[in-house]
């Protein structure tokens, strides 16, 4: 696959179009070697912007590529939680993996709760696969990938960014760093916990109300960063309506980046961008207006009860 | 007629409720073996909205099973009415349990038509119906000493469907429980208004519960609003009752001697650990957050007045989160 065919399939995908079957499984051929050079914790340097969930609204990407900057001018790093819920799971996902294989340098993928095979067949991007390839192939592929996806990032040594958060079994940094994470996402242990967790005002670790994961306290999130010299975490995972929340003395953020999630909650969403300093600024964004979103005219408003 | 455009998009709400019910019965989160009879196509729902359709039965259902055993623990007899009743099962659940000695449905013609032949036609259905039913009005209603089916429309509760109640054999002087989901906001507040408080001048020994939404002013109550606008549907009192309390003090202005209101989110997190573990193993919840903002958008509603102190003391009790109570 030479440069211009992969920039002819991001010109595609840009446009909210798909690619065929045997170039997915290319582009995730080509994914999947950049990849595994990758550390289970990438180092990424600053300036950066970070995002949160975007749950395949594309035209909701779009819209956060038009406040940000588009890649490769703008550096990415993106939390995880590409698929599920939206519309366009396909779209979204095969066009960041596209940008990810033809600018590896300028934008960092790592692994949310929902890139597992299990929960992509509760939350819609496997019907969705099938629904659009007439097949689950390019689920599959998609599924292979999901599993080469680093688990966390580290900012200019200082800024740790996972997708859900901290786990009993980690103290420190090193420790993610020998999990073998090659593997869909198992229902207990470090892994788990690091894609599931949530902060939460407990005194030390809580059960989660999700049924996977841990809540953790703001005692945690300290000793994690002593330990580690670090000075904040970064994370996605929980919808935020104002899109973003600090919380524990600016000690962790929450990135949401998905604007009226499932086209029904109201939010707004954000992305973070770190300079090379590493000072912070939000940046807020809505959602696109509902016409030029091109909700698929069969399918039905979001569900409410009625 | 003003409303007939809407009715046909309030009468559409009765389809969709009937799915999500059935979907989160077939997903093993309660039982309702009834309900797939009445869905045309079923449909798997998102695990936010079954679970939400799990507390809205549940909550439900509670009140409804607390009220009859308080009638019965007092040696009454009890009658349920159901507003709106479109596909509801709660006549066909309780057969087996506490059944009342009366339960009415009321519903536009074009629903209480479909539901009277499908009644007939389903072998199953037709076999839990008493003896001797009789049909009427051009099938769209249903006779019995135990079950009736009446064809209306509640904006006229007072002139056309109290003296109906009355006729078929609804009695005034029997406890009896109002059942209304998503049917009340639907209507202009002067007619549901006027409604419930007919219903409280009638009945003097009586208990109200409505599910319905609330909150419409912050993000997710806007975007609520205007998604269900663009599916034709107006909830025409929920800026006048937009709260808990203002549900609460709807009630008690209208004649009820005492209301309370829960949100289907709070009655969420009262729910006991062994039960969220259960169905936490049905399906994986990810969304809480989401599910959480929708439960602050529903509240369960329940109201009842009667110069019985001893059913007051029994219904007083009465709670939407009381679980494992049967």
């Amino acid at each position: 696959m030479g440069t211009s065919d992969l920039d002819r399939q991001i010109q595609l995908l840009r446009n909210c179009e798909i690619i065929t079957e045997a170039e997915v499984k290319e582009l995730c051929n080509k994914a999947r070697e950049i990849l595994i050079e990758e550390s289970n914790v990438q180092q990424v340097d600053a300036p950066v912007t970070i995002c949160g969930d975007i749950h395949g609204q594309f035209y909701d990407l779009k819209e956060l590529f038009r406040v940000g900057g588009e890649c490769p001018e703008t550096n990415y790093l993106f939390m995880g939680d590409f698929v599920d819920r939206g519309f366009y799971s396909v779209e979204t996902f095969l066009l960041l993996l596209a940008l990810k294989v033809r600018y590896p340098d300028r934008i960092t993928l790592i692994r949310g709760n929902h890139e597992s095979r299990q929960i992509t067949q509760v939350y819609g991007f496997y019907d969705e696969c099938v629904r659009k390839y007439g097949s689950a192939n390019v689920w599959r592929y998609c599924c292979e990938i999901f599993d080469y996806l680093s688990l966390a990032a580290i900012i200019g040594d200082k800024i740790f960014c996972v997708h859900g958060g901290l786990s009993p079994a980690i103290a420190t940094v090193d420790q993610i760093r020998t999990i073998d994470r090659k593997q869909e996402v198992p229902h207990t242990g470090a892994m788990c916990d690091l894609l599931w967790s949530d902060p939460d005002n407990v005194d030390d670790w809580g059960v989660s109300p999700r049924g996977a994961g841990f809540l953790f306290g703001d005692q945690v999130v300290k000793n994690f960063l002593a330990v580690n010299d670090l000075d904040m975490i970064a994370r996605a995972h929980q919808l935020v309506m104002e899109g973003y929340k600090l919380m524990f003395d600016d000690k962790i953020v929450t990135v949401w980046s998905a604007p009226n999630y499932c086209y029904r909650c109201g939010n707004v969403a954000a992305i973070l961008e770190f300079d090379e300093n590493l000072e912070r600024n939000f940046k807020i964004f809505n959602a696109t207006p509902q016409e030029a979103r091109g909700i698929p005219t069969k399918k039905p408003a979001p569900d409410y009860f009625l | 007629m003003e409303y007939a455009g809407e009715d046909v998009h309030i009468r559409a709400t009765n389809d969709d409720a009937a799915v999500s019910r059935c979907s989160a019965s077939k997903a093993g989160y309660f039982a309702d073996p009834f309900i797939p009879l009445f869905v045309k196509r079923a449909e798997r729902r998102s695990p936010v909205i079954n679970r939400g359709s799990y507390c809205r039965f549940i909550g439900i259902q509670n009140v409804i099973q607390q009220f009859l055993r308080a009638c019965k623990q007092c040696d009454l007899s009890s009658q349920i009415v159901v507003l709106g009743s479109g596909s509801d099962t709660t006549y066909f659940l309780l057969k087996t349990d506490y059944a009342p000695t009366r339960f009415v449905e009321i519903d536009f013609p074009e629903i209480t038509s479909v539901k009277c032949m499908k009644l007939h036609r389903n072998s199953r259905l037709r076999s839990l119906l008493p003896e001797g039913c009789q049909t009427g009005r051009g099938g769209a209603e249903l006779y019995s000493d135990q079950y009736t089916i009446l064809a209306g429309d509640l904006r006229q509760f007072e002139s056309d469907i109290v003296p109906r109640l009355l006729e078929t054999g609804l009695r005034s002087d029997v406890p009896t429980l109002f059942l209304s989901e998503c049917v009340l906001i639907y209507l202009d507040p002067q007619f549901s208004d006027r409604l419930i408080a007919s219903v409280s001048q009638q009945w003097p020994s009586a208990f109200f519960v409505t599910y319905e939404q609330i909150q419409p002013h912050d993000a997710f109550g806007q975007m609520m609003t205007q998604n269900l606008q663009s599916r034709g549907l107006q909830l025409h009192s929920i800026a006048t009752y937009p709260d808990l309390e203002s549900q609460r003090q709807r009630y008690l202005s209208l004649g009820w001697q005492q209301a309370n209101s829960k949100s289907i989110a709070q009655l969420h997190r009262e729910l006991p650990v062994s039960e969220i573990q259960r169905i936490n193993r049905l399906e994986f919840l990810d969304e809480l957050e989401e599910f959480n903002l929708l439960g602050d958008h529903y509240c369960i509603t329940w109201s009842f007045q009667s110069s019985n102190s001893q059913i007051i003391n029994h219904w007083r009790n009465i709670t939407p989160s009381h679980i494992g109570a049967s």
